[in-house]
């Protein structure tokens, strides 16, 4: 059993006859990052907020960094950073006033502060606009100075509400290099997101969310192994390889927009084993991957076949076990 | 799981007791606030207007009043209502959306998360708040002290009727933070502090008006006194409260002899009398308002004035009883009570959430 630096048990909230929160598990261990993956309105807010002791849940135990959070929210705080989806700061305040304003509110003295900030700001790479205005940051500036804010402490457990939306993919990378980093350094990383791509990246783990309870935590190397989802085959000659498709009775269908072949379903191996097939056989193949990202066709097959166990029938693409908006186009 | 994690030393400390408020919380809060609030930069154009306004003023009171004996007076309570009528304009928009705007931008929840204390933001957001007013009063001194140095007004006037002002700002300033604490847009908070001022101004003007015309009606009815007891309803009035507060400014006593009738049992008679009357200066709008108030206390509304004004040689009637602390220490609880309030509203974790507020 891993040391967790974050433990939820039968967490349940509701705003006024909303259930947002009905029974959520949790468990986010010491020196990995976990990824907290739901739909919009599964309730990942609402669950963040309540480990950062800033609302109270109806019911339920909280542990945070080893604390009974709910009747020690004081201490807690002070072993957890917190960093909400979306947060304003301050106008007319440099990047670096700001993170020393923060420094001194954790109570840090004003030399140990100064250090902080510029310790932060060289991790951050936040150096060159140590002088400029905040409000004058880019969006990924921002949300790098939000990091800095909220590990200003040090905390020991690091929650992190979709810090990776509105990025783009060279900022997301700088994202992931330092939750590893905070990760390796031991402390519990949890983050947020409705976009599986993004915690491809970044997570260690996966915690999958929906309606306000949880529907079970994985490694993300052991969804990947187990995945079993739909493949793209593009070829120089399609109609050559659909038929020799068809003659190892593999289930294929055009890809929209004639991007090629989509087969499937398949796991690892069976796909391993249709791509040597088709290369002895002799179809030129140019390209052959999972359909969208490989973390979220394992997600999609996990939902699957957990909710439908074998039925038989064509592979859906809506998971029944989830809610409605849990959709592919929203996971994407 | 396959490897196992450096565990992070857990904390095994015994709970620490902690303080509700301390000073370097507050300051911390205060200094922010305060440096985001000078840093707008139009508050040196509006110290500016408010300056030449104050100029003008002052220049045309004193030639207004060049002829007229007292005419410092005339000065001092002409600016000093002025100056507090601007700080019950001026307080509601400094401090009416100090949390809830936080709320709205997003920047409240990462303070109440770090190791301040809701005493700590409410009293540093409140001291940031009142301490920008102070910078209209500290404009307002040089004004101030022009009748001082000429000698129409004491010292002390000046420092007790300054101070009140200071104090009625910050009451002002925390009736708004409570507002912006338990509403949850900016809009509507200002709205309540601005309803609220009125209130004090005008709110009080108009109950005691009522209460007045309620006890002549009693009066009529029964017979019965029940006059003076509508004083305390204008008591909380910020006028009333600095008018009453300013010590009484300089006036002189005169006393005339005439021949008057003298009503003695049956018989009228009539005899020489020396009679007195404290001349004040006329423009001395806070005497007036002061004695009023005073004379309402004492059931005397009703009197001629001239009589009960009067006095014999050597026996001028002493204080009547100040009414300005009852005013005042309403208005001191008032605050008291909503400070205590948005401390409230502050803590997390929230248990309620009010509809329309966002946590973070």
């Amino acid at each position: 059993m891993l040391e967790c630096g974050v433990i939820a048990r039968g967490v349940r909230r509701s705003f006024g006859d909303v259930k947002v929160l009905d029974g959520l598990d949790l468990t986010a261990p010491y020196g990995k990052v976990t990824g907290l993956v739901g739909a919009n309105g599964a309730g990942k807010t609402t669950l963040l907020l309540i480990l950062a002791t800033l609302l109270a849940p109806d019911d339920g135990e909280i542990t945070v960094a080893g604390l009974d959070a709910r009747a020690r929210p004081r201490e807690a705080r002070e072993l957890l950073g917190w960093m909400p989806d979306t947060f304003g700061v301050y106008d007319r305040l440099t990047v670096a006033e700001y993170l020393d304003f923060f420094a001194d509110a954790h109570g840090l003295r004003p030399r140990a502060g100064a250090a902080r900030t510029a310790e932060l700001l060289t991790l951050m790479g936040l150096e060159p606009w140590a002088r400029q205005p905040v409000h004058l940051l880019s969006r990924g500036q921002k949300q790098r100075l939000g990091l800095a804010r909220a590990l200003v402490h040090r905390p020991k457990v690091l929650l992190l509400d979709e810090p990776a939306s509105g990025l783009d993919p060279r900022a997301r990378i700088g994202l992931r290099d330092v939750l590893r980093g905070q990760a390796a350094e031991g402390v519990a990383v949890l983050v947020s997101s409705h976009i599986l791509a993004e915690l491809e990246e970044i997570a260690d783990r996966v915690a999958l969310v929906a309606g306000g309870r949880s529907e079970g935590e994985w490694e993300i190397g052991d969804l990947l192994t187990a995945r079993r989802g739909m493949w793209r085959l593009r070829a120089l000659d399609g109609p050559a390889a659909a038929a020799a498709l068809d003659r190892a009775d593999v289930p294929h269908q055009p890809a929209p927009g004639g991007r090629g072949l989509d087969l499937g379903p398949l796991d690892e191996p069976e796909a391993a084993d249709v791509l040597a097939g088709l290369v002895t056989a002799g179809v030129q193949v140019v390209a052959f991957g999972p359909v969208g990202g490989a973390l979220e066709s394992a997600f999609l097959s996990l939902a699957e076949t957990t909710a439908q166990p074998d039925d038989g029938g064509p592979p859906s693409r809506q998971p029944p076990a989830l809610p409605d908006g849990f959709g592919p186009r929203e996971v994407i | 799981m396959a490897d196992a994690p450096t565990k992070p030393d857990a904390p095994t400390k015994p709970t620490k007791p902690y303080r509700a408020i301390g000073l370097h919380g507050v300051l911390v809060v205060a200094r922010q606030e305060f440096r985001t609030r000078v840093r707008t930069g139009r508050w040196k154009t509006l110290l500016a207007v408010w300056f030449v306004v104050l100029a003008l003023i002052t220049g045309a009171l004193s030639l207004g009043f060049a002829d007229e004996e007292g005419w410092g007076v005339g000065v001092f309570v002409v600016l000093l209502s002025f100056v507090l009528l601007l700080t019950m304009v001026v307080s509601p928009a400094l401090a009416a959306q100090t949390i809830n705007g936080d709320r709205e931008r997003g920047t409240l929840a990462m303070l109440q998360i770090t190791r301040l204390t809701p005493a700590e933001i409410a009293a540093g957001k409140l001291l940031a708040a009142w301490g920008a007013g102070l910078a209209v009063l500290v404009v307002t001194l040089p004004f101030i002290l022009w009748p001082v140095l000429t000698g129409a007004v004491g010292v002390h006037s000046a420092v007790v009727s300054l101070v009140v002002t200071a104090l009625l700002m910050g009451v002002v300033c925390a009736i708004s933070q409570f507002f912006s604490a338990v509403v949850a847009r900016g809009v509507t908070s200002m709205l309540l502090s601005y309803l609220t001022v009125f209130a004090l101004i005008f709110g009080t003007l108009i109950l005691n008006a009522m209460a007045a015309v309620v006890s002549a009606e009693l009066f009529k009815r029964s017979g019965e006194d029940h006059g003076g007891w509508t004083w305390w309803l204008l008591a909380p009035n910020p006028f009333v409260v600095l008018a009453d507060a300013t010590p009484s400014l300089p006036h002189e006593v005169n006393c005339e002899k005439f021949e008057g009738p003298v009503y003695d049992g049956p018989e009228t008679s009539y005899a020489e009398r020396e009679v007195c009357v404290r001349v004040g200066s006329d423009l001395d709008l806070f005497g007036d308002i002061s004695e009023t108030m005073r004379e309402m206390r004492r059931g005397d509304d009703r009197d001629d004035y001239h009589e009960s004004d009067s006095f014999a040689p050597g026996e001028e009637p002493g204080n009547p009883g100040p009414i300005w602390y009852y005013g005042l220490g309403f208005d001191l609880a008032l605050a008291a009570g909503a400070f205590t309030v948005t401390v409230r509203r502050l803590r997390v974790p929230v248990e309620a959430v009010p509809r329309g507020v966002r946590i973070a």
